[in-house]
């Protein structure tokens, strides 16, 4: 089970070898006491004003529960780990190879595709009720697919050469996908493309927290492979850019793009589920809570 | 499988000491000397030869049952009754 804190003023610590979350919801109020045993937690999600006991992360570690803290959007700042990372550096030393050979290219160019693929999939499905819509699907299908194939079929000797081709092909075909998407969204939730810091529509601001909690499980699923998240194929090395996340996330983005768009669809979304500032759109307490018990 | 656990002990530091087993094994307390909860068969067998240890076989009582979920689902619930997608492990997210 996941817990999330998400309330000001929450204390996590340890009692009788058990995690106990004390909150305090209003002062007039006593404290809320929660026991829970602790091999019954896969991960904490730790969002503002908590506070953690050493002994709490102490135990987080002992049964191997990751300790995540995420700011407001759910993508993840930090993590507690253990004071070593997994695996051998034989692997690392491996990953750092392939980061600057025809391997690495490889992997690029699968992961590339697959995403591709999975997003003229999904369109592919979404035509079966959407008859009026057809003629655009096709469109769109075809123009991924013709990037993916550009994608395959282009040589060269390392990734560096061709990323830049590489991620001007995904981004056509992503912008294609989003339009296609918002064309079959419900009147009230149409959106015009991606948009991030800050989402300008409620499609955006679940998305990009759906896409949040991914980062946080893609890197844990790495770092429990003995992979070093920071280097990436096809990613910038930026300063502190966890760029083989964002290259290996990509086939994954599916998940949370096909779950988010049928709840908009399926008519589950509340308007209350968002709150709207001078800039944008951004998801509050409510719609969190309601988005990860699903997800 | 679903696990519930009915004490009856007269000791006190003995019945302190098999209500916190019950919940560091997992189990919820529905009611005072009563807890249920989600459990394999080690995990099982742990947490019987803990409470073995502290019992008097002369005076304390200890029962524990087995149970599935369709058989939970059968049950009768009246009044404040426990929330059975926690006890049946089905919850996966909480909020705090």
């Amino acid at each position: 089970m996941q817990i999330f804190i998400n309330t000001y003023g929450t204390y996590l610590h340890v009692k009788d070898e058990m995690f106990e979350i004390k909150i305090r919801e209003d002062k007039t109020k006593p404290v809320k006491i929660n026991h829970i045993a602790a091999h019954k937690i896969t991960s904490f999600v730790i969002s503002k004003g908590a506070a953690l006991s050493t002994d709490a992360i102490a135990l987080a570690l002992k049964h191997n529960i990751d300790i995540v803290i995420v700011e407001n959007n759910g993508h993840p700042m930090g993590r507690f780990w253990h004071s070593k990372l997994g695996s051998t550096s034989k692997i690392r030393k491996k990953q750092l190879e392939a980061s600057l050979n025809q391997e690495g290219l490889k992997w690029v160019k699968n992961w590339l595709s697959q995403k591709l693929e999975n997003q003229a999939d999904f369109l592919q499905d979404l035509k079966k009720h959407r008859k009026k819509l057809h003629q655009e699907l096709n469109n769109a299908i075809e123009n991924i697919l013709e990037y993916r194939q550009k994608i395959q079929q282009k040589k060269a000797e390392n990734v560096n050469d061709i990323a830049e081709s590489f991620r001007g092909w995904e981004g056509s075909a992503g912008r294609q996908y989003f339009d296609a998407l918002s064309k079959c969204m419900p009147n009230d939730f149409t959106f015009k493309g991606r948009s991030f810091r800050p989402a300008q529509d409620e499609f955006n601001a679940m998305l990009n927290y759906g896409y949040g909690i991914l980062y946080s499980r893609t890197e844990r699923a790495l770092m429990l492979a003995g992979l070093d998240p920071y280097i990436g194929f096809m990613h910038r090395d930026d300063y502190n850019s966890k760029s083989l996340v964002f290259d290996y996330i990509e086939s994954y983005r599916i998940h949370a793009e096909r779950f988010i768009f049928r709840l908009f669809t399926g008519k589950k979304i509340n308007k209350s589920y968002f709150d709207t500032f001078k800039a944008g759109i951004s998801l509050n307490e409510d719609g969190k809570a309601f988005l990860l018990d699903l997800f | 499988m679903i696990i519930w656990v009915l004490y009856d002990i007269k000791n006190d530091g003995a019945r302190n000491f098999v209500s916190k087993a019950c919940l560091k094994s997992g189990l919820y307390r529905v009611q005072y000397s009563c807890f249920l909860g989600t459990m394999n068969a080690n995990e099982k067998d742990t947490l019987e030869l803990q409470i073995e240890k502290v019992i008097n076989e002369d005076t304390d009582k200890v029962y524990i049952f087995r149970m599935n979920k369709e058989q939970l689902k059968e049950c009768s619930m009246l009044g404040q009754a426990f929330d059975d997608k926690l006890v049946t492990d089905e919850i996966k997210s909480l909020f705090f």
